[in-house]
């Protein structure tokens, strides 16, 4: 398990070494409010009982802590918590499990947009959102697997079909709408081209 | 009820054997169900991106394809967890009266409006709307009516497999939304195991996670392998002799991972390619030479290698 932890790069570790002193301008007393807004609502109401973590399949792995990372939310530690935000693997067992009824894979799920709005993006979010506009499909189509469907007696796939000008067109519509293209730094209008 | 496939991402672009072994299993060879193609359909979208980053441009895309459901009154018939999980999530979100005016705005840019299927009320001039249903693949064939002919109609009975079923997180949680199955407990692929008269075994930790969600496969990929491999390694110590998932993209990381911890890797199959084979499917179309796990122990096994 040593490789996993050595890739993983939460920052955390670095950061909170026991004799470090956090002092009151490293913490944003608007965090929570903020993680409230992008769909963490119950960041502010937990008990800290660390169920969640008892039953995180990413917390026996790495140094990652579902109650610890909660609870740096609720100090407003938000350095420390933004590092932590792409190793959920958003398998909802801390929700089920939560004897409060709250949900926190909606918090790290709100830190992860936090994160994207402060241009913390992973190469990866900029691809599939580029692979959305360009392909209509966030997975891209392999030529071989298009050879690979006919040998299978498939349709042809709709990816390949005139109609599929005119779905790109509306993803691309929807997503400049939104100007989820203008958050990641991306142009629905070059990449849908 | 009309269903309309949707077959999402992966499928199609990686593993195009399980798309014909779903068409094989609701065809006339097979459960014989009322089913359609809507060629629009575009990625979900993915919630481990889109829902994970904006919330209003993954519901816009995800209720641009319940539009199109709604065109066709149709119910949509998802056969990945990912996509099952995201399109229900929406319906969820789109009852709420401020989230659809939000997300009909911006479908107003594209011409379409989410209202849900209208339905006649008898007796009276007025209409309901009733919101487009997401259906999984399990479910769908998990009726009385399709076991039953599902054991009818098995031409190879499947005796002697060891069947170690990996259900996927989004089939099962949350389970505020996701109530299709017993979350602690479920049975649904389990009964369709038994149904093809397979053994399918238990394992410790049967409902963990596979590791690849959330977007962690794409972030730090060894640390989905590391989850994997607790899991692979629980499923061996039981002897099976094919992993059955629900979700192509649990299969994807089962395929995909297993060659990076052993080279005795056990061979991962979608449960709809599991009731093909059963079915008596052309064993060459359902695509099992494009897993990166060799399926050929497992063909062998129920003796029907095609070479």
């Amino acid at each position: 398990m040593g490789e996993a932890e050595k890739v993983f790069i939460s920052g955390l570790r670095e950061n909170l070494i026991e004799d470090k002193v956090i002092t009151e301008a490293d913490l944003d007393p608007n965090f929570a409010a903020e993680i409230i807004r992008y769909g963490g609502k119950d960041v502010m109401t937990c008990l800290q009982c660390g169920n969640c973590t008892g039953v995180c399949p990413i917390s026996l792995k790495i140094e990652y802590k579902t109650r610890t990372t909660i609870k740096y939310c609720q100090f407003g530690m938000k350095n420390y918590t933004l590092g932590t935000r792409w190793v959920c693997a958003t398998c909802y067992r801390c929700f089920e499990h939560c004897p409060a009824d709250l949900n926190p894979a909606e918090v790290m799920i709100a830190l992860r947009h936090i994160a994207i709005r402060e241009g913390i993006i992973p190469p990866f979010v900029k691809t599939a959102a580029s692979n959305l506009l360009r392909y209509g499909l966030t997975v891209r189509p392999d030529a071989a697997m298009l050879k690979e469907r006919q040998r299978l007696g498939l349709p042809t796939a709709p990816s390949t079909l005139p109609l599929w000008e005119s779905v790109k067109k509306e993803i691309a519509t929807i997503i400049e709408a939104t100007k989820y293209d203008r958050l990641l730094g991306i142009s629905a209008k070059e990449e849908g081209a | 009820m009309t269903f309309a496939y949707f077959f999402g991402c992966v499928i199609p672009s990686r593993y195009p054997g399980i798309e014909y072994a779903v068409r094989y299993v609701t065809g006339k060879e097979g459960l014989n169900l009322d089913v359609m193609d809507i060629p629009e359909f575009s990625c979900c979208p993915v919630p481990g991106i889109f829902y994970s980053t904006d919330r209003d441009t993954w519901l816009a895309l995800a209720a641009r394809n319940l539009c199109l459901a709604q065109r066709e009154k149709a119910e949509i018939m998802t056969v990945c967890n990912g996509c099952f999980g995201s399109l229900l999530k929406a319906t969820e979100y789109l009852a709420e009266p401020k989230r659809l005016g939000q997300a009909n705005k911006i479908l107003s840019k594209i011409g379409m409006k989410y209202t849900g299927i209208p339905e006649k009320v008898e007796g009276s001039s007025r209409k309901i709307f009733r919101p487009v249903s997401v259906r999984h693949f399990v479910d769908v064939v998990h009726t009385d009516q399709s076991m039953k002919l599902l054991a009818e109609k098995i031409k190879r009975p499947l005796g002697k497999l060891r069947v170690a079923v990996h259900y996927g997180c989004h089939y099962l949680r949350p389970t505020e939304w996701t109530a299709i199955d017993d979350p602690n407990d479920p049975v649904k692929v389990d009964d369709i195991v038994k149904a093809v008269g397979a053994e399918s075994i238990d394992y410790e930790d049967k409902l963990a996670c596979c590791g690849a969600g959330g977007g962690v496969r794409s972030h730090v990929v060894e640390l989905a392998n590391a989850l994997t491999e607790d899991k692979f390694k629980n499923i061996s110590n039981e002897n099976a002799d094919v992993i059955v998932t629900p979700c192509p993209f649990c299969l994807l990381q089962f395929d995909n991972a297993q060659k990076t911890f052993t080279k005795r890797g056990i061979p991962v199959i979608h449960v709809a390619q599991l009731m093909a084979i059963a079915l008596g499917a052309d064993i060459s179309k359902l695509g099992f030479e494009l897993h990166n796990i060799s399926c050929n122990p497992l063909l062998a096994k129920i003796g029907v290698m095609t070479k």
